[in-house]
Protein backbone atom coordinates (compact mmCIF):
# COMPACT_ATOMS: atom_id res chain seq x y z
CA UNK A 1 0.00 0.00 0.00
CA UNK A 2 1.43 3.39 -1.00
CA UNK A 3 1.46 5.83 2.16
CA UNK A 4 -0.25 8.63 -0.77
CA UNK A 5 -3.84 6.44 -0.40
CA UNK A 6 -3.28 7.57 3.66
CA UNK A 7 -1.98 11.29 3.08
CA UNK A 8 -4.74 11.91 0.32
CA UNK A 9 -7.52 10.88 2.46
CA UNK A 10 -6.04 13.15 5.11
CA UNK A 11 -5.03 10.44 7.26
CA UNK A 12 -2.37 11.47 9.98
CA UNK A 13 0.36 9.22 8.82
CA UNK A 14 2.34 7.36 11.64
CA UNK A 15 5.74 5.28 10.62
CA UNK A 16 8.33 3.76 12.69
CA UNK A 17 12.17 2.27 11.97
CA UNK A 18 13.71 -0.46 12.47
CA UNK A 19 17.50 -1.12 11.85
CA UNK A 20 18.83 -4.56 10.38
CA UNK A 21 21.81 -6.30 12.26
CA UNK A 22 25.37 -7.11 11.28
CA UNK A 23 24.66 -10.90 10.01
CA UNK A 24 22.66 -13.25 7.65
CA UNK A 25 19.44 -14.42 8.01
CA UNK A 26 19.80 -18.13 9.17
CA UNK A 27 17.76 -20.73 6.58
CA UNK A 28 15.96 -21.82 9.85
CA UNK A 29 12.18 -21.18 8.82
CA UNK A 30 11.44 -20.51 12.53
CA UNK A 31 13.92 -17.99 12.82
CA UNK A 32 12.40 -14.61 13.42
CA UNK A 33 15.27 -11.73 12.22
CA UNK A 34 15.66 -9.19 15.60
CA UNK A 35 14.28 -5.96 13.07
CA UNK A 36 11.39 -8.31 12.72
CA UNK A 37 10.79 -9.25 16.32
CA UNK A 38 10.80 -5.39 16.94
CA UNK A 39 8.33 -4.71 14.18
CA UNK A 40 5.76 -6.65 16.48
CA UNK A 41 5.40 -3.97 19.02
CA UNK A 42 4.46 -2.04 16.17
CA UNK A 43 1.89 -3.78 15.15
CA UNK A 44 -1.49 -1.38 14.63
CA UNK A 45 0.00 1.31 15.68
CA UNK A 46 1.89 2.55 12.98
CA UNK A 47 1.11 3.04 9.40
CA UNK A 48 4.41 1.65 8.20
CA UNK A 49 8.04 1.01 9.41
CA UNK A 50 11.33 2.20 7.64
CA UNK A 51 14.27 -0.02 7.46
CA UNK A 52 17.61 1.91 7.52
CA UNK A 53 19.87 0.94 4.70
CA UNK A 54 23.49 0.56 6.51
CA UNK A 55 23.23 3.19 8.43
CA UNK A 56 25.56 5.54 9.83
CA UNK A 57 28.07 3.67 6.78
CA UNK A 58 28.21 0.54 9.08
CA UNK A 59 27.80 -2.71 6.65
CA UNK A 60 24.74 -4.49 7.70
CA UNK A 61 21.93 -6.74 6.47
CA UNK A 62 20.74 -5.12 3.33
CA UNK A 63 17.26 -2.76 4.17
CA UNK A 64 15.88 -5.16 1.36
CA UNK A 65 16.33 -8.24 2.99
CA UNK A 66 14.50 -6.66 6.08
CA UNK A 67 11.70 -5.34 4.03
CA UNK A 68 10.85 -8.56 2.47
CA UNK A 69 10.80 -10.11 5.54
CA UNK A 70 8.64 -7.26 7.18
CA UNK A 71 6.04 -7.42 4.38
CA UNK A 72 5.94 -11.05 4.55
CA UNK A 73 5.19 -10.71 8.83
CA UNK A 74 2.50 -8.33 7.58
CA UNK A 75 4.07 -5.03 7.69
CA UNK A 76 4.44 -2.45 5.62
CA UNK A 77 8.22 -1.27 4.44
CA UNK A 78 9.50 1.73 3.60
CA UNK A 79 12.37 0.57 1.89
CA UNK A 80 15.53 3.40 2.42
CA UNK A 81 17.88 3.59 0.05
CA UNK A 82 21.12 5.71 -0.13
CA UNK A 83 23.45 7.32 -2.28
CA UNK A 84 26.13 6.08 -0.70
CA UNK A 85 26.97 2.52 -1.53
CA UNK A 86 25.94 2.52 -5.17
CA UNK A 87 26.28 3.66 -8.47
CA UNK A 88 23.51 4.75 -11.28
CA UNK A 89 22.92 1.66 -12.54
CA UNK A 90 22.86 -0.39 -9.56
CA UNK A 91 20.78 2.80 -8.09
CA UNK A 92 17.95 2.27 -10.45
CA UNK A 93 18.14 -1.81 -10.49
CA UNK A 94 17.67 -1.78 -6.80
CA UNK A 95 14.46 0.52 -7.43
CA UNK A 96 12.86 -2.00 -9.65
CA UNK A 97 13.90 -4.73 -7.16
CA UNK A 98 12.29 -3.64 -4.64
CA UNK A 99 9.02 -2.51 -6.28
CA UNK A 100 9.21 -6.07 -7.75
CA UNK A 101 9.55 -7.91 -4.46
CA UNK A 102 6.68 -6.14 -3.18
CA UNK A 103 7.68 -2.79 -1.88
CA UNK A 104 5.68 0.11 -2.59
CA UNK A 105 7.19 2.94 -0.22
CA UNK A 106 10.44 4.29 -1.00
CA UNK A 107 12.72 6.81 1.15
CA UNK A 108 15.85 8.34 -1.08
CA UNK A 109 18.92 9.41 0.75
CA UNK A 110 22.26 10.74 0.28
CA UNK A 111 23.54 9.02 2.96
CA UNK A 112 25.84 9.15 5.78
CA UNK A 113 29.78 9.40 4.52
CA UNK A 114 31.90 6.17 4.75
CA UNK A 115 34.01 8.45 6.87
CA UNK A 116 31.52 7.58 9.77
CA UNK A 117 31.08 4.02 10.05
CA UNK A 118 33.17 0.53 10.24
CA UNK A 119 35.05 0.70 6.37
CA UNK A 120 36.57 3.76 6.59
CA UNK A 121 38.75 2.85 3.63
CA UNK A 122 35.73 2.21 1.31
CA UNK A 123 35.30 4.18 -1.81
CA UNK A 124 32.00 6.42 -1.01
CA UNK A 125 30.38 6.37 -4.26
CA UNK A 126 27.56 9.17 -4.17
CA UNK A 127 27.89 8.93 -7.89
CA UNK A 128 24.00 10.27 -7.25
CA UNK A 129 22.69 12.91 -5.03
CA UNK A 130 19.52 12.51 -3.87
CA UNK A 131 17.51 15.37 -5.93
CA UNK A 132 19.01 13.20 -9.22
CA UNK A 133 18.09 9.96 -7.39
CA UNK A 134 14.30 11.32 -7.17
CA UNK A 135 14.16 12.58 -10.63
CA UNK A 136 15.62 8.97 -11.56
CA UNK A 137 12.87 7.48 -9.49
CA UNK A 138 10.37 9.21 -10.93
CA UNK A 139 11.70 8.49 -14.45
CA UNK A 140 11.17 4.77 -13.78
CA UNK A 141 7.37 5.29 -12.70
CA UNK A 142 6.84 6.91 -16.09
CA UNK A 143 8.83 4.26 -17.82
CA UNK A 144 12.04 5.30 -18.25
CA UNK A 145 15.56 4.42 -17.00
CA UNK A 146 17.96 7.48 -16.49
CA UNK A 147 19.54 6.67 -20.24
CA UNK A 148 15.83 7.51 -21.40
CA UNK A 149 15.63 3.31 -23.06
CA UNK A 150 11.86 2.09 -22.26
CA UNK A 151 11.56 -0.14 -19.14
CA UNK A 152 9.17 -3.42 -20.27
CA UNK A 153 7.30 -2.55 -16.95
CA UNK A 154 7.22 0.69 -14.91
CA UNK A 155 7.30 0.56 -11.00
CA UNK A 156 4.93 2.07 -9.46
CA UNK A 157 6.23 3.15 -5.65
CA UNK A 158 5.82 5.90 -3.66
CA UNK A 159 8.73 8.55 -3.15
CA UNK A 160 9.90 10.04 0.16
CA UNK A 161 12.77 11.87 0.83
CA UNK A 162 14.44 13.72 4.05
CA UNK A 163 14.43 17.14 5.09
CA UNK A 164 16.55 18.64 8.15
CA UNK A 165 15.17 21.40 9.85
CA UNK A 166 18.03 21.93 12.48
CA UNK A 167 20.57 22.67 9.15
CA UNK A 168 21.51 26.06 9.22
CA UNK A 169 21.40 28.10 7.18
CA UNK A 170 18.11 26.89 6.83
CA UNK A 171 17.41 28.63 3.63
CA UNK A 172 20.05 26.27 1.83
CA UNK A 173 18.44 23.03 3.01
CA UNK A 174 14.94 24.20 1.56
CA UNK A 175 16.61 25.10 -1.58
CA UNK A 176 17.75 21.48 -1.75
CA UNK A 177 13.83 20.25 -0.43
CA UNK A 178 12.38 22.65 -3.04
CA UNK A 179 14.99 20.35 -5.90
CA UNK A 180 13.93 17.73 -4.32
CA UNK A 181 10.14 18.64 -5.00
CA UNK A 182 10.30 19.97 -8.54
CA UNK A 183 12.40 15.99 -8.88
CA UNK A 184 9.31 14.22 -8.11
CA UNK A 185 9.19 13.95 -4.14
CA UNK A 186 5.67 12.69 -2.80
CA UNK A 187 6.63 12.72 0.67
CA UNK A 188 9.03 13.88 3.54
CA UNK A 189 10.97 12.59 6.35
CA UNK A 190 12.38 15.07 8.47
CA UNK A 191 15.95 14.52 10.42
CA UNK A 192 15.15 14.58 14.27
CA UNK A 193 13.93 17.68 15.99
CA UNK A 194 14.10 18.09 19.33
CA UNK A 195 13.64 22.15 19.33
CA UNK A 196 10.27 24.22 19.31
CA UNK A 197 12.07 27.17 17.63
CA UNK A 198 13.39 24.95 15.05
CA UNK A 199 9.98 23.09 14.01
CA UNK A 200 8.42 26.23 14.01
CA UNK A 201 10.87 28.42 11.61
CA UNK A 202 10.98 24.86 9.43
CA UNK A 203 7.29 24.62 9.51
CA UNK A 204 6.56 28.65 8.59
CA UNK A 205 9.01 28.18 5.41
CA UNK A 206 8.21 24.60 3.97
CA UNK A 207 4.74 25.32 3.98
CA UNK A 208 5.44 26.21 0.38
CA UNK A 209 6.05 22.90 -0.97
CA UNK A 210 2.57 21.57 -0.46
CA UNK A 211 4.30 18.40 0.20
CA UNK A 212 2.71 15.79 3.39
CA UNK A 213 5.53 15.88 5.70
CA UNK A 214 6.08 13.88 8.85
CA UNK A 215 7.94 14.99 11.86
CA UNK A 216 11.04 12.87 12.57
CA UNK A 217 11.12 11.79 16.51
CA UNK A 218 14.58 9.91 17.53
CA UNK A 219 13.69 8.81 21.53
CA UNK A 220 16.08 10.11 23.99
CA UNK A 221 17.01 6.86 26.16
CA UNK A 222 19.88 8.31 28.34
CA UNK A 223 21.55 11.40 29.01
CA UNK A 224 24.88 9.67 27.69
CA UNK A 225 22.50 8.99 24.37
CA UNK A 226 21.84 12.95 23.90
CA UNK A 227 25.77 13.26 24.44
CA UNK A 228 26.98 11.10 21.89
CA UNK A 229 24.57 12.31 19.58
CA UNK A 230 25.81 15.53 19.72
CA UNK A 231 29.23 14.46 19.12
CA UNK A 232 28.97 11.51 16.75
CA UNK A 233 25.79 11.82 14.37
CA UNK A 234 25.55 14.56 12.18
CA UNK A 235 22.43 16.85 11.78
CA UNK A 236 21.56 16.73 15.17
CA UNK A 237 21.12 18.30 17.93
CA UNK A 238 19.82 17.74 21.55
CA UNK A 239 19.21 20.39 23.63
CA UNK A 240 20.69 20.31 27.30
CA UNK A 241 17.27 20.77 29.46
CA UNK A 242 16.17 17.25 27.36
CA UNK A 243 20.03 15.77 28.32
CA UNK A 244 18.65 17.00 31.69
CA UNK A 245 15.18 15.64 31.91
CA UNK A 246 15.87 12.05 31.29
CA UNK A 247 19.12 12.30 32.96
CA UNK A 248 16.89 13.23 35.80
CA UNK A 249 15.23 9.89 36.68
CA UNK A 250 17.01 6.51 37.41
CA UNK A 251 17.36 3.77 35.09
CA UNK A 252 14.98 1.50 35.20
CA UNK A 253 12.20 4.63 34.46
CA UNK A 254 13.80 5.83 31.36
CA UNK A 255 11.53 4.25 29.23
CA UNK A 256 8.70 5.56 30.99
CA UNK A 257 10.58 9.27 30.72
CA UNK A 258 11.77 8.73 27.23
CA UNK A 259 8.01 8.09 26.20
CA UNK A 260 6.43 11.22 27.91
CA UNK A 261 9.02 13.71 26.90
CA UNK A 262 8.81 12.01 23.02
CA UNK A 263 4.84 12.31 23.12
CA UNK A 264 4.63 15.74 24.82
CA UNK A 265 7.00 16.86 21.82
CA UNK A 266 4.99 14.74 19.10
CA UNK A 267 1.56 16.44 20.68
CA UNK A 268 2.89 19.83 21.15
CA UNK A 269 3.53 19.73 17.36
CA UNK A 270 1.42 17.44 15.66
CA UNK A 271 -0.99 19.77 14.28
CA UNK A 272 1.76 21.41 12.41
CA UNK A 273 2.42 18.49 10.12
CA UNK A 274 0.98 15.67 7.94
CA UNK A 275 2.52 13.02 10.14
CA UNK A 276 5.52 11.40 12.25
CA UNK A 277 8.46 9.31 12.06
CA UNK A 278 9.36 7.76 15.21
CA UNK A 279 12.49 6.16 15.19
CA UNK A 280 12.78 4.54 18.80
CA UNK A 281 16.54 3.14 18.01
CA UNK A 282 15.85 -0.73 19.06
CA UNK A 283 12.86 0.43 21.94
CA UNK A 284 10.36 -0.09 19.79
CA UNK A 285 7.95 -1.20 22.57
CA UNK A 286 7.87 2.22 23.97
CA UNK A 287 5.94 3.39 20.57
CA UNK A 288 2.34 2.56 21.90
CA UNK A 289 3.37 4.51 25.14
CA UNK A 290 4.78 7.49 22.95
CA UNK A 291 0.92 7.58 20.49
CA UNK A 292 -0.60 7.09 23.68
CA UNK A 293 1.14 10.14 25.25
CA UNK A 294 1.01 12.58 22.44
CA UNK A 295 -2.91 11.21 21.77
CA UNK A 296 -2.68 9.75 18.53
CA UNK A 297 -4.88 6.77 17.54
CA UNK A 298 -4.04 5.40 13.83
CA UNK A 299 -7.19 3.69 12.46
CA UNK A 300 -5.27 1.07 11.26
CA UNK A 301 -6.39 -2.51 9.90
CA UNK B 1 49.72 22.68 -10.08
CA UNK B 2 50.25 19.42 -9.06
CA UNK B 3 51.20 19.07 -5.11
CA UNK B 4 53.76 16.20 -4.88
CA UNK B 5 55.13 15.19 -1.44
CA UNK B 6 58.09 13.04 -1.06
CA UNK B 7 58.34 9.11 -0.68
CA UNK B 8 59.59 8.41 2.89
CA UNK B 9 63.90 8.24 2.22
CA UNK B 10 63.42 3.98 3.48
CA UNK B 11 60.85 3.24 0.91
CA UNK B 12 62.80 5.10 -2.26
CA UNK B 13 66.11 3.51 -0.97
CA UNK B 14 63.98 -0.03 -0.90
CA UNK B 15 63.19 0.82 -5.17
CA UNK B 16 66.86 0.62 -5.86
CA UNK B 17 69.11 -2.51 -6.29
CA UNK B 18 72.43 -3.18 -5.01
CA UNK B 19 75.13 -1.94 -7.71
CA UNK B 20 72.40 0.35 -9.25
CA UNK B 21 73.34 3.67 -10.45
CA UNK B 22 70.75 6.21 -9.90
CA UNK B 23 70.59 9.49 -11.93
CA UNK B 24 68.29 11.88 -9.94
CA UNK B 25 66.71 14.37 -11.72
CA UNK B 26 63.77 17.04 -10.15
CA UNK B 27 61.48 19.43 -11.04
CA UNK B 28 61.76 23.23 -10.82
CA UNK B 29 58.12 24.52 -11.31
CA UNK B 30 55.17 22.31 -8.82
CA UNK B 31 58.02 20.62 -7.39
CA UNK B 32 59.89 23.38 -6.57
CA UNK B 33 57.08 24.91 -4.86
CA UNK B 34 56.38 21.72 -3.09
CA UNK B 35 59.80 21.53 -1.80
CA UNK B 36 59.66 17.83 -3.05
CA UNK B 37 62.01 17.83 -5.91
CA UNK B 38 63.34 21.34 -6.36
CA UNK B 39 66.89 22.33 -7.15
CA UNK B 40 67.86 22.37 -3.19
CA UNK B 41 65.56 19.00 -2.52
CA UNK B 42 66.84 17.28 -5.60
CA UNK B 43 70.99 18.22 -4.37
CA UNK B 44 69.95 17.02 -0.93
CA UNK B 45 68.27 13.75 -2.11
CA UNK B 46 71.47 12.61 -4.37
CA UNK B 47 73.31 13.56 -0.73
CA UNK B 48 71.02 11.37 0.90
CA UNK B 49 71.10 8.07 -1.41
CA UNK B 50 74.94 8.52 -1.37
CA UNK B 51 75.40 8.15 2.32
CA UNK B 52 72.94 5.21 2.33
CA UNK B 53 75.16 3.35 0.02
CA UNK B 54 73.89 4.19 -3.30
CA UNK B 55 75.41 4.87 -6.46
CA UNK B 56 74.10 8.02 -7.47
CA UNK B 57 76.25 9.22 -11.33
CA UNK B 58 74.54 12.93 -11.08
CA UNK B 59 71.52 15.10 -10.56
CA UNK B 60 69.78 17.65 -12.08
CA UNK B 61 66.76 20.09 -12.11
CA UNK B 62 66.06 20.93 -15.65
CA UNK B 63 66.13 24.85 -14.99
CA UNK B 64 65.58 27.75 -14.79
CA UNK B 65 63.06 28.68 -11.88
CA UNK B 66 59.52 28.00 -13.36
CA UNK B 67 60.39 25.26 -15.70
CA UNK B 68 58.39 22.06 -15.66
CA UNK B 69 59.59 18.77 -16.19
CA UNK B 70 57.05 17.80 -17.86
CA UNK B 71 57.78 20.03 -21.01
CA UNK B 72 59.55 16.92 -22.95
CA UNK B 73 61.40 18.94 -25.19
CA UNK B 74 63.18 20.47 -22.84
CA UNK B 75 63.52 17.52 -20.61
CA UNK B 76 64.36 15.20 -23.65
CA UNK B 77 67.49 18.06 -24.40
CA UNK B 78 68.96 18.04 -20.44
CA UNK B 79 68.74 14.31 -20.43
CA UNK B 80 70.53 13.35 -23.65
CA UNK B 81 72.86 16.56 -24.51
CA UNK B 82 73.25 18.24 -21.58
CA UNK B 83 73.92 15.52 -18.96
CA UNK B 84 74.44 13.21 -21.92
CA UNK B 85 77.63 11.61 -20.20
CA UNK B 86 76.26 10.77 -16.07
CA UNK B 87 72.78 9.64 -17.92
CA UNK B 88 74.83 7.08 -20.14
CA UNK B 89 76.14 5.85 -16.98
CA UNK B 90 72.99 5.47 -15.03
CA UNK B 91 70.85 2.23 -14.52
CA UNK B 92 67.79 4.67 -13.59
CA UNK B 93 66.38 7.56 -12.71
CA UNK B 94 64.81 8.68 -9.32
CA UNK B 95 62.18 11.13 -10.42
CA UNK B 96 61.27 13.90 -7.95
CA UNK B 97 58.23 15.14 -9.49
CA UNK B 98 54.61 13.99 -9.84
CA UNK B 99 53.29 11.50 -12.37
CA UNK B 100 53.47 12.79 -15.69
CA UNK B 101 57.30 14.16 -14.97
CA UNK B 102 57.86 10.77 -14.47
CA UNK B 103 56.13 9.56 -17.14
CA UNK B 104 57.88 12.68 -19.83
CA UNK B 105 61.64 11.02 -18.17
CA UNK B 106 60.41 7.31 -19.60
CA UNK B 107 59.60 9.52 -22.92
CA UNK B 108 63.24 11.07 -23.21
CA UNK B 109 65.36 8.87 -22.53
CA UNK B 110 62.88 6.32 -24.63
CA UNK B 111 62.20 4.10 -21.99
CA UNK B 112 64.75 3.76 -19.56
CA UNK B 113 64.21 2.64 -15.91
CA UNK B 114 62.01 5.19 -13.71
CA UNK B 115 61.85 5.31 -9.39
CA UNK B 116 59.16 7.79 -8.90
CA UNK B 117 60.64 9.85 -5.65
CA UNK B 118 57.26 11.28 -4.85
CA UNK B 119 53.42 10.74 -4.57
CA UNK B 120 50.96 13.41 -6.22
CA UNK B 121 48.37 14.15 -4.54
CA UNK B 122 46.09 16.88 -6.29
CA UNK B 123 46.27 19.39 -8.06
CA UNK B 124 46.20 23.01 -6.16
CA UNK B 125 46.38 26.70 -5.54
CA UNK B 126 49.36 27.89 -4.48
CA UNK B 127 47.85 30.42 -1.65
CA UNK B 128 51.32 31.11 -0.01
CA UNK B 129 54.80 29.70 0.12
CA UNK B 130 54.12 27.48 2.88
CA UNK B 131 49.83 26.67 1.81
CA UNK B 132 48.81 24.63 -1.04
CA UNK B 133 44.96 23.47 -1.66
CA UNK B 134 43.32 21.22 -3.57
CA UNK B 135 40.03 23.55 -5.43
CA UNK B 136 39.91 21.41 -8.31
CA UNK B 137 39.07 17.99 -9.13
CA UNK B 138 39.85 17.95 -12.81
CA UNK B 139 36.50 16.49 -13.29
CA UNK B 140 36.22 17.86 -16.95
CA UNK B 141 32.91 18.68 -16.72
CA UNK B 142 32.76 22.31 -15.07
CA UNK B 143 29.95 23.60 -13.03
CA UNK B 144 31.77 26.26 -11.10
CA UNK B 145 29.57 28.64 -12.95
CA UNK B 146 26.63 27.98 -10.79
CA UNK B 147 28.58 27.72 -7.37
CA UNK B 148 30.12 31.34 -7.32
CA UNK B 149 33.64 29.79 -8.78
CA UNK B 150 33.60 27.20 -6.14
CA UNK B 151 33.94 23.50 -6.78
CA UNK B 152 31.08 21.06 -4.87
CA UNK B 153 32.99 18.54 -6.26
CA UNK B 154 36.10 19.03 -4.19
CA UNK B 155 34.47 20.89 -1.68
CA UNK B 156 31.89 18.79 -0.93
CA UNK B 157 33.16 15.40 0.90
CA UNK B 158 30.15 13.34 -1.25
CA UNK B 159 30.72 15.81 -4.02
CA UNK B 160 27.00 16.27 -4.39
CA UNK B 161 25.77 18.84 -7.21
CA UNK B 162 22.40 19.92 -5.54
CA UNK B 163 22.86 21.59 -2.78
CA UNK B 164 24.37 19.94 0.71
CA UNK B 165 23.47 17.13 2.93
CA UNK B 166 21.85 17.38 6.26
CA UNK B 167 24.72 16.70 8.08
CA UNK B 168 26.31 19.80 8.51
CA UNK B 169 26.76 21.29 11.72
CA UNK B 170 27.78 25.09 13.05
CA UNK B 171 28.94 24.86 9.41
CA UNK B 172 31.08 21.64 9.56
CA UNK B 173 31.11 18.99 7.49
CA UNK B 174 29.53 15.67 8.94
CA UNK B 175 33.33 13.58 7.77
CA UNK B 176 35.89 16.66 10.30
CA UNK B 177 34.51 18.70 12.58
CA UNK B 178 37.63 21.45 11.38
CA UNK B 179 36.37 20.91 7.75
CA UNK B 180 33.66 23.75 6.28
CA UNK B 181 31.02 22.63 4.42
CA UNK B 182 31.54 23.11 1.09
CA UNK B 183 27.86 23.87 0.29
CA UNK B 184 27.72 26.51 3.51
CA UNK B 185 30.94 28.12 1.66
CA UNK B 186 29.26 28.34 -1.84
CA UNK B 187 25.73 29.60 -0.49
CA UNK B 188 27.56 32.14 1.88
CA UNK B 189 29.45 32.99 -1.61
CA UNK B 190 26.60 33.44 -3.62
CA UNK B 191 24.87 35.60 -0.73
CA UNK B 192 27.41 38.27 -0.83
CA UNK B 193 27.13 38.29 -4.86
CA UNK B 194 23.72 38.45 -4.71
CA UNK B 195 23.15 35.80 -7.15
CA UNK B 196 21.65 32.53 -5.04
CA UNK B 197 19.70 32.46 -8.35
CA UNK B 198 22.38 30.58 -9.50
CA UNK B 199 21.77 27.78 -7.58
CA UNK B 200 18.20 27.22 -8.85
CA UNK B 201 18.49 24.94 -12.11
CA UNK B 202 18.71 21.11 -11.57
CA UNK B 203 22.66 19.79 -12.02
CA UNK B 204 22.56 16.35 -13.74
CA UNK B 205 24.43 13.55 -12.62
CA UNK B 206 27.54 14.06 -13.33
CA UNK B 207 29.28 12.51 -16.45
CA UNK B 208 31.73 9.91 -15.47
CA UNK B 209 33.51 9.24 -18.71
CA UNK B 210 34.99 12.83 -18.85
CA UNK B 211 36.74 11.46 -15.64
CA UNK B 212 38.19 8.55 -16.87
CA UNK B 213 41.69 8.46 -17.74
CA UNK B 214 43.95 8.73 -19.36
CA UNK B 215 42.70 11.80 -21.41
CA UNK B 216 44.31 13.99 -23.98
CA UNK B 217 44.09 16.88 -25.20
CA UNK B 218 44.96 17.69 -28.85
CA UNK B 219 45.86 21.75 -29.47
CA UNK B 220 46.25 23.99 -32.29
CA UNK B 221 45.99 27.98 -32.08
CA UNK B 222 42.71 27.75 -33.35
CA UNK B 223 40.77 25.00 -32.19
CA UNK B 224 41.44 22.36 -29.12
CA UNK B 225 40.20 18.71 -28.62
CA UNK B 226 39.43 17.12 -25.97
CA UNK B 227 39.71 12.92 -25.60
CA UNK B 228 38.09 11.00 -22.83
CA UNK B 229 35.72 8.17 -22.77
CA UNK B 230 33.01 10.45 -23.04
CA UNK B 231 34.18 11.01 -26.92
CA UNK B 232 35.71 14.02 -28.28
CA UNK B 233 34.86 17.63 -27.81
CA UNK B 234 36.35 20.08 -30.14
CA UNK B 235 36.24 23.71 -29.32
CA UNK B 236 36.61 26.56 -31.44
CA UNK B 237 39.07 29.83 -29.17
CA UNK B 238 39.39 32.03 -32.24
CA UNK B 239 35.50 32.71 -34.03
Amino acid sequence: MKLGELFDKGEFVVTGEVGPVKGAIPRDENFVPPCVKEAEHLNGCVHAINVTDNQSAVMKLGSLAACVRLRKSGHEPIYQITCRDRNRIALQSELLTAFSLGVDNMLLLTGDHTNLGDHKEAKPVFDLDSVQLVRIAAALQAGKDMADNKLLNAPDFFIGAVVNPNFQPLDLQLMKMGKKVEAGTHFFQTQAVYDDRVVDEFVEKAAKFDRPVQLGVVLLKSPQMGAYMNKNVSGITVPQKWIDEIGSVDKGDRKKKAAEMMGRFIKKHKSKFQGVHIMPLGWSDVVPDILEQAEIRTRHN
Amino acid sequence: MHATIQKPIEEIVQFIRPGEKVFVIGCNNCAWKCHSGGEDETKAMAERLAKRGVDVVGYTVPGPQGMSLCKLDHTRKVLTQDYAGPVKKADSFLVLGCGQGVHTVIDATDGGMVHPGCDTIFGGETVSETEINEYCSLCGECIIEFTGGLCPMTLCAKSLLNGPCGGAENGKCEVDPDRDCGWIMIYERLSKLNRLDLLKPYQKPKNHAKWSRPRSLKVSPHEATFCSMGGKITVNNQD
